[in-house]
C-alpha cells in the first residue's frame, strides 16, 4: 500500500506540473492523452489481469459518449450525466457479458468484435437520435460545481483528476481479493475452479468493471471533443486501443498509460507530415509483434534492473538470451 | 410470392458469399488457431483486383482467376514471411493481422481512392432468369452455383482425399501430425493460401453485388465473424448452414426492419451462443 502511495502523489505532481512547460496545443494533446489513458487502463485490466482479450471494448465508450450527447440534451447535471453514462456502459457490459464469458477466448475475440461492429452500425442506422454518420455535437457542458468548463486549462485539470481517479480505483480492485482471484483464474481457471471460486462471478466482475470505466472515459471525450461519430465505437477504434495496452505493456496498470500516450503523440506527429497514418500503425505494429519483447513498461523495467540490479541482471542475461533462442526455434 | 422469392434468391446470394468467405476463416482458424483479421481486406483486395484488370479490357473471367492468384500468393508471402512467427501466441496473431489489415486496406486507399466503385457484372450472366412472373437476375443464381460447387469440392476435398485427411488430423492433433512426418509446415502454408484464395474469390465474385467502398472490408469481416461463430469454429459444414440462415435473415431483416438488420443477425448469434456455446456444429471446445 505505501508504494501505491507513492506512485500516486509521483503521478499527482506530473499531472500538476506539466500545464508549467506545455504549449496550449500540448495541453490539448495532454488532455486527450489522460482521456485515451483511462480507456486503454479499461481495456488492459481485461486483458492483463483477466486474460480477455476484447476487440470490441469501443462500444463501451461509444455507449458512454452518446449517452452524453443524447441525454446530455435533457439532463444538465453533469455528476448525473456521468453517472447514468457509467451505469448504461456497465449494464451493457454485464448483461453482454454473461453470455460472452461462457465462450473460449478465440470466440469471446470475434464476439466482442462483432458487438462494437453492432453499436457501430446502431449509432449510424438510429440516424433520428444519434444523426447518423454525421455524428452529432455535444450539447451539454461539463459543470462540476466550480462554474462551466471550457477552456482547456480547465478540461486538463479535470481530466487529470479522473486519469489519477480512475488510475486509484483500478489500483485498489487489483490490490483487493477479488483483483487476485481474478488473476489467479487467468493464469489457472481450473485450479481457481477446484479451489471453490466462481470463475465466472469474478470474469463478469472484472468485465463489467472494465466496460464501465470504458464507458466513463467516453463520456469524458465526449464534453472534451464536443461531438461524437459512430466511428468512436468501430472496431477499428477498439484495435487502436489495443495496440496502446500493448505498446505500454500488457499485465500492469500503468503500461496502457504509457502506451496511449505514444500512441496519441506519434499518431500527432505523423499525421501532420503524411496522410498515411494508417500504414505506418500497421507496420509499427508489425515490427512491434515481430521483435516480440513485451511494452514499453517492460523494456523501462528492464533498464530499471540494468542501473539499480547490476548484480541480478548479469544472472538474468543469459536467460533471456535463452528465452530469445527458443522464440527463434 | 415473387417478391419474396427474389428476396430469398438475394438471401441465398448473400449467403453463398458469406461461406466463401467464412469458409477460408474458418478453414485457417482450425487447422492453425490464427484468427485472420485481415481476411476482410483481403476480399477487399480480390475486388479491386478484378476492378483493375477489367478496366484494361480483361474478360471479367481472366481478371477473376488473376483475383484468385494474387491473393494467394500473398497468402503464401504473408505466411512464410509474418505468420508463421506467432503460432501459437493469441495475442501476437490478432496484433499482426490486425495491422495487416490496417496496412492493405492503406494500401487499397492509396491506389484506388476512396470513391465507391462498382464492378460491372459480366456480360455472360448479365441477363435475368423468368418462370412465370418471377424474375431471377442470373448472375445472383450463379453465385448460388458456385457456393455450393464450392461447398461440394470442400467436402471432397475433406472427405476424400489424403489432404483432406491430413488436414482433418491437423485439427484434432497439430504435434502429432508432424510426428507422422508430414511436413506441417507446409500444410499450413498452403492452408493459409487456400484461405486466402477463397477471400480473393468472394470478393471478386461479390463485387458486382455489393459494390466497393471503403470500410467494405469491416463489414464483410465481422458478418463473417458472426457466421464463423454461430456455425461453430473450424466447421465449414456450420459455416454453410449458418452463412445461408445469416444471408436471408439479413436481406429480410432489411426490407422489415432497415435499420435493425445487424441486431437481429447479432441477437440470433446471441441465442445460439446461450443455448450452444461452441457454436451450432462447433464440438465441446477443451
Amino acid at each position: 500500500m505505501k508504494k501505491i502511495f507513492i506512485y500516486t502523489v509521483l503521478l499527482i505532481l506530473l499531472v500538476l506540473a506539466m500545464p508549467l512547460v506545455l504549449s496550449d496545443f500540448g495541453i490539448n494533446l495532454a488532455t486527450e492523452i489522460y482521456i485515451m489513458s483511462i480507456f486503454a487502463m479499461s481495456l488492459g485490466l481485461i486483458m492483463g489481469y483477466a486474460g480477455m482479450v476484447s476487440l470490441g471494448h469501443a462500444g463501451f465508450f461509444g455507449i458512454g459518449a452518446y449517452t452524453v450527447a443524447v441525454i446530455g440534451q435533457y439532463v444538465s447535471n453533469s455528476y448525473l450525466l456521468l453517472l447514468i453514462s457509467v451505469v448504461i456502459s456497465g449494464l451493457t457490459a454485464l448483461i453482454t457479458g454473461v453470455v460472452f464469458i461462457r465462450t473460449s477466448k478465440f470466440y469471446f475475440l470475434m464476439i466482442t468484435l462483432a458487438f462494437g461492429q453492432l453499436l457501430y452500425v446502431l449509432f449510424w442506422q438510429l440516424k433520428p437520435w444519434t444523426g447518423g454518420a454525421d455524428g452529432m455535437s455535444v450539447s451539454a457542458i461539463l459543470n462540476l460545481g466550480f462554474g462551466e468548463i471550457l477552456s482547456p486549462n480547465a478540461f486538463y485539470y479535470v481530466m487529470g483528476v479522473a486519469f489519477i481517479i480512475a488510475y486509484i480505483l483500478l489500483r485498489l480492485f487489483v490490490e483487493s481479493p477479488a483483483g487476485k482471484i481474478t488473476k489467479g483464474i487467468m493464469e489457472n481457471e481450473a485450479r481457481m475452479s477446484a479451489l471453490g471460486y466462481n470463475v465466472r462471478v469474478y470474469k463478469l466482475l472484472a468485465y463489467t468493471l472494465s466496460g464501465a470505466l470504458a464507458g466513463f472515459a467516453g463520456s469524458l471525450y465526449s464534453y472534451f471533443n464536443v461531438f461524437v461519430s459512430p466511428d468512436l465505437s468501430s472496431w477499428t477504434f477498439s484495435g487502436q486501443v489495443m495496440v496502446m495496452v500493448i505498446i505500454g505493456g500488457v499485465g500492469t496498470l500503468f503500461g496502457p498509460a504509457i502506451g496511449a500516450s505514444v500512441f496519441i503523440c506519434l499518431q500527432n506527429f505523423i499525421s501532420t507530415y503524411t496522410e498515411r497514418w494508417p500504414m505506418i500503425m500497421g507496420a509499427i505494429l508489425v515490427i512491434l509483434v515481430l521483435i516480440g519483447k513485451g511494452g514499453i513498461i517492460h523494456w523501462l523495467r528492464y533498464f530499471k534492473d540494468i542501473i539499480f540490479l547490476r548484480k541480478q541482471t548479469d544472472e538474468g542475461a543469459p536467460q533471456n538470451q535463452v528465452k530469445k533462442e527458443e522464440v527463434v526455434n | 410470392m415473387s417478391i419474396f422469392l427474389a428476396q430469398l434468391l438475394t438471401g441465398l446470394a448473400y449467403g453463398m458469399l458469406y461461406f466463401m468467405i467464412a469458409a477460408g476463416l474458418t478453414i485457417i482458424l482450425g487447422v492453425m488457431n490464427v484468427v485472420n483479421l485481415a481476411h476482410g481486406t483481403l476480399f477487399m483486395l480480390g475486388a479491386y483486383i478484378v476492378f483493375t484488370f477489367i478496366s484494361d479490357e480483361l474478360n471479367f473471367w481472366i481478371a477473376l482467376l488473376i483475383s484468385v492468384l494474387l491473393t494467394a500468393v500473398l497468402g503464401i508471402i504473408l505466411e512464410k514471411l509474418l505468420i508463421k512467427h506467432v503460432y501459437g501466441k493469441e495475442l501476437e496473431q490478432v496484433l499482426l493481422t490486425f495491422g495487416l489489415s490496417f496496412i492493405i486496406a492503406d494500401v487499397v486507399k492509396w491506389i484506388w481512392g476512396t470513391e465507391m466503385q462498382t464492378l460491372p457484372v459480366p456480360a455472360l450472366l448479365d441477363a435475368s432468369l423468368s418462370i412465370g412472373e418471377m424474375v431471377f437476375p442470373l448472375y445472383r443464381l450463379f453465385v448460388v452455383f458456385i457456393g455450393c460447387l464450392l461447398a461440394l469440392l470442400l467436402w471432397y476435398l475433406e472427405s476424400k482425399t489424403r489432404i483432406g485427411a491430413i488436414i482433418r488430423a491437423g485439427v484434432d492433433d497439430r504435434a502429432m501430425v508432424g510426428a507422422l512426418g508430414i511436413n506441417v509446415g507446409l500444410v499450413f502454408t498452403g492452408v493459409f493460401a487456400f484461405g486466402a484464395a477463397l477471400a480473393g474469390l468472394s470478393g471478386a465474385l461479390g463485387g458486382p453485388l455489393i459494390g466497393m467502398y471503403t470500410g467494405m472490408d469491416n463489414e464483410i469481416l465481422v458478418t463473417s465473424l458472426i457466421v464463423v461463430v454461430i456455425g461453430g469454429l473450424g466447421s465449414w459444414k456450420g459455416s454453410f448452414i449458418s452463412a445461408i440462415l445469416v444471408g436471408v435473415i439479413e436481406t429480410f431483416g432489411k426490407v422489415w426492419f432497415p435499420s435493425l438488420s445487424m441486431l437481429i443477425v447479432f441477437l440470433i448469434m446471441m441465442v445460439v451462443l446461450i443455448i450452444r456455446p461452441q457454436g451450432l456444429f462447433g464440438r465441446e471446445v477443451a
